[in-house]
């Protein structure tokens, strides 16, 4: 037989090691080949010291498991059974010699299937033979499987066998046969069989595994699993109880009870019974058939009328069973959860006739329930909505405003006023929010057509002026108990239900200010509920105080005449500086919370704070000495007034040096790295202005000094027009000292959350590979770049495209070449298809985790951001 | 016996506790926890641990070889939950430790703590699935937003008291201890000595060659495989002066991933408001998601969060913020613990057999106290001005390092691993 394989070129510096004694012996260092002698393929390790001694030769065979690990590493077991091991100095040199053993086995291997005839060993692949399923034969059985798994062609041939065969049916009475004998050794066998056939990863074999007649013998099988033996699992009596399964009402059709039924098993079998077993394939396989099954089922559901109008009429008021209610919400609800995994048409027909149907009304049954689980649901269900289309729910809700009915907003805000369980609270908190917002964008991709499309949807139904309108009066009910602070003595009397409420609505509004603030402003205006937030910087409960100190925060990173005014014509600063007086001697999450805030003001230099902070307080600034922030706002302040820098440089000139001349001392430090780095080209910075519609929309309505300085998400970028002179100093000081933080502390704060979830939604995908070790991986977003070109526009930055592996190589000339903008963010590929369902860990097909994340990112990020 | 108490001898039997108790529990971790800095100052000896990600068994096998609580002090870097099946037993119970034992245990944020992690790794799921609704996770979400960001450890000692088990333990003259490795039953499997040294002697003639045994992806030429006894003390340099260097230990910093081209002094880290989301990008991310390599600077991550950084940043990091090492978890590593760059950072993996099927062994990190009375280095530890460099010209001792490793728990101790199934189902 010739070996038709091309011999790599080359020799590679790798070192050899031997297991001995479980210890990885050191062969020794030399450079390794790959040659065919004689037609047969050998890897030969010749020695760096001595050029004549061979530290390894060894044949190549098709069935030697060769495998690679990490970059550099390929291990495998010698005929004799020593484990041998070569580490290679470059990942490409390990790539070139593992690619010529797999060649080679290959080969071997498809040459080994022609000389089929020829040979009369077990392992010849092309027609797999199994002997007829008895207990006598299990070895031999569980041999074969396990060998023929190992290889694609014996995958393929013995799946083949296995579904032409019928073979799994015929195992499945071994399964109480040797359960009768009590041959626990033949269980194992069984059950190590089973696992290998399922992970033969075939859909029509998982299929079968999953029918009715097999399946309770498959996992029968299954529960002897011989990594626990003194364990047995009790999947069978899980599987076989019957109740389980509810029926609010009866479905009919044959074909989809036993989808649901396959459906079941299927994800009992890839939640508990593989769950620790299951690889890629074949996790992907059960995903996609949960997957087409609930896609089938959700259809044969939504277009079966009858069966809609029975299921809905359980609601009617004059239904009194009660229990059977609570299960129509729960059937409700998880169509609702697997509606979130299909595709967005499937889910939108699904709504829409669940909602044509009275969905609407059953949600408001469910909130008003008694049981916090079923009030729960219900928002649960509503949610699933809010996530799927918020736009849609938005105008049904204006519809009803407008036929003077009670809108949903009222029941929820009601309800938020007095719900006690928090959980129910935080929900109908997350769902509030979405309804009020105005401005959410398309969840079609093609919502980002822009605002006219967004206009053509909403404007069409309601004019803006109703919009608002109802959005003042939602917000006065909803802040009410807010205003009512007012009248309140004291704040030291707070009871735990209060402080609920309270942290929520003062989250909710500094979502409505960061979201839409001129919607925002009438009610702010109107309700002065400004100053009874700040009158929560003075309760003892910490957390609201950070609610309330957030809300803040927020009025300051919009840079909005409005607010600012806000802010310095009442004592809030004194009372964030109590905080900061409070908490000084501690180290603590408000005390630093504070700081950021102070930061934020110094480092984005806003004047009328700065002014404000140190007429007002300059003493009490004075005092606060621990971190330098607050000497540099007087230095700042002073600067503006325009005396010198002369008199404080002494006091604080090593950590902000005011002179320009003079280098500043840290330059060493991180100055080499990130000088220079809020320097842009005017390219770049044009770019910054402009690439972010969303930004662009939302701050093109700011009446702020400029449009493009008012979004804080670009605002290190932006040069203030009127202050140059300054500029110049501060640049220069915090490019050498300050410039890490410069972009730190706003990129957490001031890119709100709101900001990144409201942008078109975004792709959290990852890959699912769960061996290695950079297992976990954030997508890029939209907003990614912002940030992070800036910093790395520097050119020393560097390197900022090379991943390790080759990181050897990395030479000097390497580095000066990656002087571009090189985006921070790689964006990761979701998986190969679109429709893959298997991307990562998640159990869920990808659209789920994209809109789950979504949803998310919408309710819960924005308390953080 | 208290409900909390109670709580947490259920928790270790992998029960879990009710909803409202999960409430409560949450309401006071998080009263606990605003009380924290962004950098918790931790004194030794503590036992340092990393990613868990919910396998509850294991940890159970953790404090089984590092003590149990509040006789051992933990450190626990982040990553409780997603992946394993039991990340609300794991996670419960150690926020419970954490209320009942504030000063023994302190836990740190890593970057699977999040909202949007969880949702696609399996945390939220898991809530779903045991407790019917997505309550439980906004609790613990919560908390998450509340979590440290970091800690510093101080105080700890550059030398290893000697262990009593194991064959390699006779002292060598005029060395010390710097690290060992321990097998979980205790056995000491590899021990590294470096000389002592004058007081402000600047001989560096450590051996620090500790890369595990079984690390062969080692560059060839680059490191040996170490000898099992450790290389004898070099260089007779020392005169018994030893306790005065114990005294310049210099602290030690955990976070969960690693550093940030935002952060040059660990003081930076408490101008941030950490209550928030784990942002995607920023110093908050960054000290979350960063990963150590060989390379030079800073380098793009290929998680898409963070950076890469190379072993120049983490030397300069740690001269200028006097800190003799970075101990941080995020990676898995195959021998459980990796020290690079000469030992200026550790990754510190304690979820065995990761995911139930990698392979690999977990470690932890035992520092001990300075029994001196030396004390540490004197890190500025937020006072003004003291921040710059003032040990620019001596050098910082790097702390013994114990390190135990450990396998997955024995399998009779535990049922099978398997996600918890919905009870009903309508369709």
């Amino acid at each position: 037989m010739a070996l038709e394989v091309q011999p790599p070129d080359g020799r590679k510096r790798v070192k050899v090691y031997e297991l001995r004694d479980n210890d990885w012996f050191d062969r020794g260092t030399g450079f390794c080949t790959g040659q065919i002698c004689e037609e047969e393929p050998r890897i030969f390790v010749e020695s760096e010291d001595l050029p004549n001694r061979m530290l390894l030769e060894t044949r190549i065979t098709k069935d030697d498991g060769y495998q690679k690990q990490q970059e550099t590493l390929i291990v495998w077991t010698e005929r004799n059974g020593t484990d041998m091991a070569l580490s290679f100095q470059e990942a490409e040199g390990c790539a070139v010699i593992w690619d010529f053993v797999n060649t080679v086995q290959q080969h071997l291997l498809s040459l080994a299937s022609v000389d089929d005839a020829l040979s009369d060993d077990l392992d010849h692949y092309q027609s797999v033979v199994l002997p007829a399923p008895e207990l006598g034969t299990l070895p031999e059985i569980e041999q074969i499987v396990r060998n023929a798994s190992m290889t694609q062609v014996g995958r393929d041939s013995l799946s083949k066998l296995i579904i032409r065969d019928d073979y799994i049916a015929k195992l499945v009475p071994l399964v109480s046969m040797a359960e009768d004998l009590e041959s626990l050794i033949d269980l194992h066998r069984l059950c190590n069989i089973m696992k290998s056939l399922i992970l033969l990863n075939d859909n029509t074999i998982i299929e079968t595994v999953v029918s009715d007649h097999v399946i309770l013998g498959v996992v029968g099988a299954l529960e002897y699993d011989p990594e626990f033996p003194t364990h047995k699992a009790n999947h069978r009596q899980y599987l076989a109880d019957k109740s389980r399964y509810k029926e609010v009402v009866p479905i009919k059709d044959a074909l989809i009870r036993r989808k649901i039924r396959s459906t079941w098993r299927l994800q009992y079998l890839k939640d508990v019974v593989l769950a620790r077993i299951l690889d890629d394939p074949t996790f992907s396989v059960l995903n996609s058939l949960i997957f087409f099954n609930q896609m089938e089922i959700v259809n044969h559901i939504q277009a079966n009328g009858p069966f809609l109008r029975e299921l809905f009429s359980v609601f009617d008021p004059r239904n009194l069973d009660q229990k059977r209610k609570d299960d129509a919400v729960q059937f409700l609800h998880q169509c609702a959860g697997i509606a979130k995994n299909l595709q967005v048409p499937s889910r939108t027909q699904l709504f829409a006739n669940f909602i044509s149907h009275g969905l609407f009304a059953v949600i408001a049954f469910a909130v008003k329930h008694v049981n916090p689980a079923m009030r729960t649901t219900g928002i649960d269900i509503l949610v699933a909505l809010l996530d799927h289309d918020p736009v849609m729910m938005r105008s049904y809700m204006l519809k009803a405003v407008n036929e003077k009915k009670t809108p949903l907003t009222d029941t929820l805000i009601d309800l938020l006023h007095v719900e006690t369980d928090l959980g129910v609270k935080n929900q109908l908190a997350d769902a509030i929010k979405v309804l009020l917002d105005p401005q959410i964008p398309m969840q079609d991709p093609l919502g980002r057509a822009g605002p006219d499309y967004f206009k053509l949807r909403t404007n069409s139904l309601l004019s803006d002026a109703f919009v608002q309108q109802h959005f003042d009066e939602s917000s006065k009910r909803l802040f009410q108990p807010l205003k009512q602070l007012a009248n309140r003595a004291t704040l030291n009397d707070l009871t735990f239900q209060e402080v609920t409420l309270y942290t929520h609505l003062v989250d909710i509004l500094t979502f409505f200010v960061r979201q839409h603030l001129f919607r925002t402003r009438n009610s702010i205006q109107s309700e002065s509920l400004a100053p009874r937030v700040a009158q929560l910087l003075r309760v003892p409960q910490k957390h609201l105080k950070l609610a309330a100190l957030k809300f803040f925060r927020t009025l300051i990173s919009l840079q909005d005449t409005f607010y600012q005014a806000l802010m310095t014509h009442n004592n809030t600063f004194e009372l964030i500086l109590d905080i900061v007086y409070e908490t000084m001697p501690r180290d603590n999450l408000l005390n630093s919370a504070c700081l950021e805030l102070f930061e934020f003001i110094k480092r984005e230099n806003i004047k009328p704070f700065i002014l404000h902070v140190v007429e007002k307080y300059r003493e009490k600034l004075e005092n606060i000495v621990y971190v330098d922030t607050f000497q540099s706002l007087i230095l700042r302040y002073d600067q503006m007034q325009g005396y010198g820098a002369e008199v404080d440089s002494t006091l604080f000139g090593h950590d902000e040096p005011t002179d320009p001349a003079s280098p500043p001392r840290k330059m060493y430090i991180s100055g080499q790295r990130w000088q220079g780095a809020r320097e842009l080209d005017p390219a770049e910075e044009d770019y910054f202005n402009t690439s972010d519609d969303e930004d662009e929309i939302k701050w093109a309505q700011n009446d702020g000094p400029s449009n493009g300085s008012a979004s804080p998400a670009i605002k290190p970028l932006v040069d203030y027009p009127d202050d140059d002179d300054e500029d110049i100093m501060d640049t220069k000081a915090e490019g050498a000292d300050q410039p890490p933080m410069a972009s730190q502390t706003e990129t957490p704060d001031d890119v709100p959350a709101s900001i990144l979830t409201q942008s078109p939604p975004e792709r959290l995908s990852e890959k699912r590979r769960r061996e290695e070790e950079d297992d976990d991986e954030l997508i890029k977003l939209t907003a990614g770049p912002k940030r992070r070109s800036s910093t790395s526009s520097n050119s020393s930055s560097s390197l900022m495209n090379r991943r390790s592996s080759a990181n050897k190589n990395a030479s000097p000339d390497v580095k000066n070449n990656v002087t571009s903008v090189a985006p921070k963010r790689i964006a990761i590929n979701f998986g190969s298809t679109a429709r893959q369902p298997s991307d990562d860990d998640t159990t869920s097909m990808e659209t789920t985790s994209e809109s789950s994340e979504e949803s998310r990112d919408k309710s819960q990020g924005n308390e953080g951001g | 016996m208290s409900d909390l108490d109670r709580a947490i001898e259920q928790l270790r039997a992998c029960r879990l506790i009710p909803e409202s108790q999960v409430r409560e529990l949450c309401y006071k971790a998080r009263e606990l926890l605003i009380e924290e800095g962004n950098v918790v100052s931790v004194d030794a000896p503590v036992t340092i641990c990393g990613d868990i990600h919910g396998q509850f068994h294991d940890l159970m096998e953790l404090f089984r070889v590092g003590g149990d609580v509040p006789d051992t002090n933990y450190l626990f870097m982040g990553d409780f939950v997603d992946r394993g099946f039991y990340s609300l037993e794991s996670f419960l119970l150690l926020l419970c430790l954490k209320v009942r034992y504030p000063d023994r245990i302190t836990l740190i944020r890593g970057n699977h703590e999040s909202r949007q992690i969880t949702t696609v790794y399996g945390f939220y799921d898991e809530c779903i699935r045991k407790y019917g609704s997505a309550n439980v996770w906004r609790y613990c979400c919560e908390v998450f937003d509340y979590l440290a960001l970091g800690a510093i450890v101080l105080g700890a000692s550059s030398e290893l008291e000697p262990t009593n088990t194991g064959p390699a333990n006779v002292p060598i003259e005029d060395s010390e201890l710097e690290t060992e490795v321990l097998d979980s039953s205790g056995h000491v499997t590899m021990s590294t000595y470096r000389p002592r040294r004058r007081a402000f002697s600047n001989a560096s003639t450590d051996s620090r060659n500790i890369s595990p045994p079984r690390d062969i992806a080692a560059a060839p030429g680059q490191t040996g495989v170490p000898s099992r006894t450790g290389a004898p003390g070099t260089g007779a340099s020392g005169d018994g002066n030893g306790s005065a260097a114990n005294s310049r230990t210099g602290a030690v910093l955990c976070v969960h991933g690693g550093l940030s081209p935002l952060i040059d002094s660990v003081d930076k880290i408490r101008l941030i408001d950490r209550k928030q989301e784990v942002p995607h990008e920023g110093a908050m991310c960054d000290l979350l998601w960063s990963d150590p390599d060989e390379i030079e600077g800073w380098g793009l991550s290929p998680r898409g969060a963070g950076f890469l950084f190379g072993g120049d940043i983490v030397k300069q990091f740690n001269h200028l913020n006097g800190l003799s090492l970075v101990a941080r978890a995020h990676q898995l590593v195959m021998e459980g613990y990796k020290e690079m760059f000469d030992g200026g950072i550790v990754t510190v993996w304690s979820a065995p057999n990761y995911c139930y099927r990698c392979g690999n062994v977990a470690a932890i990190l035992e520092l001990g106290e300075d029994a001196s009375g030396g004390g540490t280095v004197a890190r500025s530890n937020g006072e003004y001005g003291r921040s710059n460099g003032i040990m620019s010209d001596s050098r910082v001792v790097s702390p013994g390092r114990r390190y135990r490793v450990f396998e997955a728990a024995a399998q009779d101790t535990r049922g099978m691993p398997a996600k918890k199934p919905v009870a009903d189902y309508f369709l």
